[in-house]
């Protein structure tokens, strides 16, 4: 461990200290409430209840790590939140909007202003350079072109590829392709960063770092981050830790 | 960088062999449509160039029936009641050139004076008009017949006769350009007075047909039926028609050739439409997860449509563009060209017209883009999750 990464550490203890579980006794406000919620898929005319009437909390600056068995239903419960999908029945109240009351429409807009994406496949646009890339959310903003550049390279910056903003996905790594993505997701300034497994594709190293930076943008950036993994080393690293099997949170 | 620019990269970043291959095939299709268009306008220009202020006048029974030279004096003399300002009288001569007998053009035997009256669209210097109307054996041609077979004036030329037998000479006096598209620039005219004199008795003093100024063009119709009147108790009667009705009669019987040329190209567009429509529902296949993607960060099913759409916009304005590139030196200087200077009687002018280029590229985008109707809105439709559970 180099000096500086131990003069990180020692500073992340201390705030955890601060912090206590969730800053301790400073009143901290819930972003993510669910309630009662029930998600069912009907295959043929099997019914498959893959989540059910689950409660979850999760108080605004957490990084959470959310683990489970493989079909147990994370993707699902990740996507309520993210607003991609709607429960069987339940509430979702995330970022003070009621998601399940919303239309499709309104939930794409509150999608673009609150959630940062980050998937396991990077889901890059092979034809867009990396800049091109993380400007993509702001194409939906009404902002000037140099404006634009500008945010997408300070993204970039802060995901420390500040030196590949003309490279396409193909001419980088695994590692700096999710850094990419990280910076896609940051570029809006979103409450919350959702991210599925976003470093099972990728080695040790490279998903050491890619928890480096949302450690990062979760303490110095104050986002709120869910994160699904199967990687329990991966899963240490969050402040925070559920487990999902058989439809409950354990 | 916005999404139309999106859209063009989708179309030159990836997968270029199969772009590449829908753009060709647009603008072969494309280009057909052009020649099919411009064939057709060529040949219906034949019916709007048609002067409209000359009446032909042939026998009553075939155009191969011959009438009395006397008919043409007699229009003369009652000109001012008939409406009529000039008269002339051709007699088709059918001459061939001897050592080039397919190369068909047309050979007739005029009234030079009266004839470059009636047909002043004919431009020949003034020394080339007086020295075909002083030399009996003297011929003007046109430009296109005279490049044809490199014919220059001064050029002493031998034709062989079908209609009148033997070796015909001839000295070229002129070679005339048309101020308008309706004459043809690739007829040998001569004097008439020269197979006149050189026919026996019985076919002396006999004429082909007529040809007729008259006054006012809208009157054509009823300056024609004045006419064939006028003969109506003769032993050979006629009929009279406006150039322009000659045209638009022989135009109504090739009318079934016109439509299934119409139907030929609307088919083929059709093609051109499936094409481009699986190029990119193949495309948008491709992509599931990646709209998945844009529609998860927030853009709406319309953004998604509009990309796709644009996709199509792009490779049908390319493969259009590329069908022109194509069409002009081909068209223009290569086919138009020969059938101008081979086929002049069918096709004056032989080009692409403003309209066609106009129908090209609208075609070409206007159907592209309709054709990325459907893979667009299943695009649109495509629900967020299974988009993004799809991998790949
Ligand atoms: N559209 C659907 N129709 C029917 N069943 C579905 C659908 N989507 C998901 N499922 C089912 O729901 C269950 C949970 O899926 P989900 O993807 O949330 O699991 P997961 O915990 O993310 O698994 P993994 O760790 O493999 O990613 C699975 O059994 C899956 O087959
Ligand atoms: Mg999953």
């Amino acid at each position: 461990m180099s000096e500086a990464q131990s003069a990180q550490c020692a500073a992340d203890e201390e705030r955890q200290g601060e912090q206590g579980v969730y800053r301790g006794t400073k009143e901290v406000k819930t972003i993510v409430k669910l309630k009662g919620v029930s998600k069912v898929y009907w295959r043929g005319k099997e019914k498959v209840e893959v989540l059910h009437d689950l409660d979850l909390a999760v108080p605004e600056g957490a990084f959470e790590a959310l683990m489970g068995p493989s079909g147990s239903g994370k993707t699902t419960l990740l996507n309520l939140i993210a607003g991609l999908d709607v429960p069987s029945s339940g509430s979702v109240r995330v970022a003070d909007a009621q998601l399940e009351t919303m239309g499709e429409a309104g939930r794409t807009k509150w999608r673009a202003e609150n959630i940062g994406f980050v998937f396991q496949t990077y889901n890059l646009l092979p034809v867009l350079t990396a800049q091109q890339n993380v400007e993509l959310p702001l194409l939906l903003a009404n902002l000037s072109s140099s404006e634009r550049k500008r945010r997408a390279q300070t993204a970039l910056k802060i995901v420390g590829l500040e030196d590949r903003v003309r490279h396409r996905p193909g001419e980088l790594s695994g590692g700096q392709q999710q850094r990419v993505t990280i910076a896609r997701a940051i570029v809006n300034d979103p409450k919350i960063i959702v991210a599925d497994e976003p470093t099972g594709d990728l080695d040790r190293h490279n998903a050491d770092e890619i928890l480096n930076l949302l450690d990062k943008l979760n303490r110095e950036f104050e986002k709120t981050i869910l994160m699904v993994t199967h990687d329990p080393a991966a899963a240490e690293r969050a402040s925070h830790r559920r487990h999902l099997d058989k439809g409950k949170l354990q | 960088m916005m999404l139309g620019s999106l859209a063009a990269k989708n179309v030159l970043g990836r997968n270029r062999v199969r772009t590449l291959l829908t753009i060709a095939a647009v603008a072969v299709t494309i280009f057909v449509f052009i020649l099919l268009r411009t064939f057709i306008t060529a040949w219906t220009a034949g019916a709007e160039h048609a002067a409209q202020d000359r009446i032909a006048t042939r026998h009553k029974v075939s155009f191969v029936i011959a009438l009395p030279k006397s008919y043409a004096d007699k229009i003369q003399m009652n000109k001012d009641s008939l409406g009529v300002t000039d008269v002339t009288w051709c007699n088709w001569f059918g001459g061939k050139h001897p050592q080039r007998e397919s190369d068909f053009f047309a050979t007739i035997a005029v009234d030079p004076q009266s004839f470059l009256r009636v047909y002043d669209e004919i431009q020949l210097s003034p020394e080339e008009r007086e020295s075909w109307v002083q030399n009996r054996r003297g011929a003007v041609i046109g430009d296109a017949l005279a490049k044809k077979f490199d014919w220059k004036v001064g050029d002493s030329i031998t034709l062989e006769g079908t209609i009148y037998p033997g070796n015909w000479e001839f000295e070229i006096s002129g070679i005339y350009t048309a101020a308008r598209r309706s004459v043809d620039r690739s007829t040998l005219w001569f004097h008439w007075n020269y197979i006149n004199e050189s026919v026996g008795q019985r076919a002396k003093d006999q004429i082909g047909w007529l040809v007729s100024r008259v006054e006012d063009a809208s009157r054509t119709a009823e300056v024609s039926k004045n006419i064939d009147a006028m003969f109506e108790d003769r032993g050979e009667q006629t009929t009279s028609m406006s150039e322009r009705a000659l045209q638009t009669s022989f135009l109504g019987m090739v009318s079934a050739i016109l439509t299934t040329i119409n139907v030929i190209s609307v088919v083929i567009l059709a093609i051109m439409m499936l094409i481009l429509g699986n190029t990119i529902a193949m495309a948008v296949r491709e992509r599931t997860n990646e709209y998945g993607m844009m529609r998860a960060i927030g853009f709406a099913p319309r953004h998604i449509a509009t990309m796709v759409v644009g996709e199509a916009l792009t490779i049908g304005l390319l493969g259009g563009l590329l069908a022109l590139v194509l069409a002009y030196p081909m068209i223009e200087q290569g086919m138009g060209r020969f059938l101008e200077e081979t086929m002049g009687g069918f096709f004056p002018y032989f080009r692409i017209s403003g309209s066609t280029v106009i129908a090209a590229l609208v075609l070409a985008t206007a159907l592209g883009a309709l054709a990325a109707a459907i893979p667009a809105i299943r695009a649109a439709r495509l629900n967020v999750v299974d988009a993004l559970r799809r991998v790949g």
